[in-house]
């Protein structure tokens, strides 16, 4: 047993709480060095629980002693473990990279803001994580969600404020749906603690419990720009900062993933059954829009953003195909680290690419292979992953997802998954097609910090090395389950 | 928003409401009842009303974040707002200047003792800092309190201080075997600790939404 007042769950919000006070009291400069310094201890703690877990099996943590219903728990499993590593290996990477990209003098108000900003984000996605009480995870989204608008806006300008006050509406109203889901609970069995529920919501299910199930999921699936809610995500994420882009676009829409995920195998298990297949339909949608529309972006960053709606879908997919042989969860799950990682690489890479040629063109890109060619073979391998080609993790996830749709002979999620990945590669190869051609006689370069491009390719290689080790991910999530 | 959408939008809500209306009324008793075990335990939270035991014992957790979630609300208006200084005060009127000066020692001690009372009746740091949160708020629509400008040490300091005692008497407990754990013979001193920073902090913190956006439209 861990001595209680090391224990690594409850440090893991503490932490990231603690350093976005001190960020906001001491200012961007140190604010920065204590972040990244605290990101080091924050991704030990991760993995110290992760080791743990294995060893020892899920465990609760009661807050304040009580216990649920009257307290709150927080619980650890292996899916929150596969987050929460996530959670703090690309945390980690993007705060190294953004200390360099908010450098300059007239970055001053986005670096003042970004930090404490951007610890409160984390601390809200660790909340998330390990809460095993709707009510206290309803906060954690509220938390999430206003961290992410701030960060959206951290550019300043007009089309960001734009799109940040869209997004705060979205996530308003979505936080809004989820919250009156959480009444009708509390109202059908008296209490708001996950594990006490599950076994209560089994049986005859009232009318209030459905409603609540309906208004609860949709709320979530908004949060995490399904199709047809995904219209806030791409000024969103296309508009903001680099690295504030890398983290929404990596982790804040894999946090209400995670949600519907939860309740989908705990308390709303059979309600999902019903919806799963809508679910699926809704996902394989987006993957072909989102692909499309990405085919088409003139902007780089929009692109990568249009990425996000198309890969976010094949998350959808495994709702139909959720089985007691947990492929489909498996398969989920490698998704959700593989995109992550690929896309923080994805967002990283774009933040110098736009650096170094001065805009966010798709076409101003000529020539860049020549001047940042550690970015662009970044991207490329970020790219790899995104596509779902071997050895990378996002091929892992991709191939499981096939698999079982094979066991169940559900065919037309495969075409889809096909066709989603060459219309992904359509759209990588569009990009380092412009970067390898010639340079205009007239194009300007600027130089560009080597850390970014640095951590761009760390992020890539990371995304498709991981492939390698996807066994090890697969035995962690099957902890407690 | 043409015709069309706007007459969706309406029959889906009402649709919505006379659904919830059903589901309500048919609702069956609930298998947890959870009044009854805040009552069995109000004895060892510290505090004598169930209000404040649950928000700061039995459900601390959700208040910890709550008050994370109000300092972000702040936050991102800072961020939203631009670093130019706020723009002079228009002309103030004697009358209300002079009943704004006799108000605030009589809003001061309400504020005190709503956080006072908190512990035995309704009452506690959220209302007393809504309280002297009001008082700013007259303070500066009589001109005697200009509008803030980007906030200095001190005041970022008063901002949180709330949150980071809140957040390390949490941290500190953990030594009892769970976050935020009180031991029953401190718990009323803890709670009594923790609502006086956040009387301060979140007064700062609501008067500051007022405040840091009023300053540059003056």
């Amino acid at each position: 047993m861990t001595e209680a007042w090391l224990e690594p769950a409850a440090w893991l919000i503490i932490l990231p709480l603690a350093w976005a006070s001190v960020a906001f009291l001491a200012g961007p400069g140190r604010g920065a060095r204590l972040a990244i310094l605290a990101l080091v201890a924050q991704l030990g703690l991760a993995l110290e629980l992760a080791a743990d877990l294995t060893q020892r099996g899920a465990r609760m943590h009661a807050v304040g002693g009580w216990g649920a219903p009257l307290g709150i728990d927080l619980m650890a499993d292996g899916l929150s473990a596969v987050m929460l590593l996530l959670t703090q290996a690309v945390a980690l990477p993007i705060a190294v990279y953004a200390q360099a990209y908010f450098a300059e003098t007239h970055h001053r108000h986005a670096a003042t803001w970004f930090w404490p900003l951007a610890g409160f984000l984390l601390a809200a996605m660790n909340a998330l994580f390990l809460s095993a009480d709707l009510f206290n995870l309803y906060v954690t989204l509220e938390l999430l969600g206003l961290a992410a608008v701030g960060l959206v806006a951290v550019g300043g300008g007009t089309a960001q404020i734009t799109a940040a006050l869209r997004y705060l509406l979205v996530s308003l109203l979505a936080s809004g749906g989820y919250l009156l889901g959480v009444a009708l609970l509390y109202g059908a069995y008296g209490t708001v603690s996950m594990t006490t529920l599950a076994p209560l919501a089994v049986g005859q299910t009232p009318l209030a419990v459905w409603i609540a199930a309906g208004l609860m999921l949709v709320g979530l699936l908004a949060k995490t720009a399904l199709l047809p809610f995904h219209f806030w995500l791409p000024p969103a994420h296309g508009g903001a900062p680099a690295p504030v882009s890398a983290l929404l676009s990596a982790l804040v829409v894999k946090a209400s993933f995670y949600l519907v995920l939860r309740l989908a195998l705990g308390p709303f298990a059979m309600m999902t059954g019903t919806a799963a297949g809508l679910i699926g339909v809704l996902g394989a949608s987006a993957i072909l829009w989102g692909a499309w529309q990405a085919l088409r972006a003139q902007r780089l960053k929009q692109l990568v953003a249009w990425s996000t709606v198309a890969q976010l879908g094949y998350l959808f997919l495994i709702f139909p195909l959720l089985a007691a042989d947990g492929l489909a969860l498996q398969a989920g799950a490698l998704q959700v680290v593989a995109h992550g990682l690929a896309k923080a690489a994805l967002f990283a890479a774009a933040g110098v690419l736009m650096r170094a040629t001065g805009r966010d063109t798709v076409e101003g890109l000529a020539g860049v292979a020549g001047r940042v060619p550690l970015t662009l073979f970044a991207f490329g391998l970020a790219g790899v992953s995104i596509m779902g080609l071997p050895p990378s993790a996002g091929f892992l996830a991709k191939w499981l997802l096939i698999d079982a749709a094979l066991k169940q002979g559900q065919w037309g999620w495969i075409v889809v998954i096909i066709v989603g990945s060459l219309l992904a590669a359509g759209y990588i190869f569009r990009v380092l097609r412009q970067a390898f051609l010639l340079a205009p006689e007239d194009s300007h370069f600027q130089p560009v910090p080597r850390r970014l491009e640095w951590v761009a390719f760390v992020l890539a290689a990371a995304s498709v090395l991981l492939g390698l080790r996807g066994a090890e991910l697969v035995a962690l999530l099957g902890v407690g389950s | 928003m043409n015709r069309f959408t706007r007459g969706l939008a309406v029959a889906v809500g009402v649709a919505l409401a006379a659904t919830l209306v059903a589901a309500l009324l048919e609702l069956p008793a609930a298998a947890v009842y959870l009044p009854g075990a805040v009552a069995q335990h109000l004895a060892q939270s510290g505090v004598e009303h169930p209000v404040t035991a649950v928000l700061l014992n039995f459900r601390g957790w959700d208040t910890l974040l709550e008050v994370a979630v109000l300092l972000l609300a702040l936050l991102t208006l800072l961020t939203l707002r631009g670093s130019e200084a706020p723009v002079a005060e228009v002309e103030a009127e004697p009358l209300l200047q002079g009943l704004a000066r006799k108000a605030l020692p009589l809003i001061i001690l309400m504020a005190g003792y709503l956080f006072w009372a908190g512990a035995y009746r309704p009452g506690g740091a959220f209302q007393a800092g809504a309280v002297l949160a009001a008082g700013a708020v007259l303070l500066h629509l009589a001109g005697l309190l200009p509008a803030w400008a980007v906030p200095g040490r001190l005041l970022r300091l008063g901002l949180i201080l709330g949150f980071l005692v809140f957040l390390a008497v949490a941290a500190g407990l953990l030594g009892q075997g769970a976050l935020l754990q009180y031991p029953p013979a401190l718990a009323g001193n803890l709670i009594l600790l923790i609502e006086a920073g956040l009387t301060l902090s979140l007064g700062l913190v609501l008067a500051g939404l007022f405040l840091f956006v009023t300053g540059r439209q003056a």
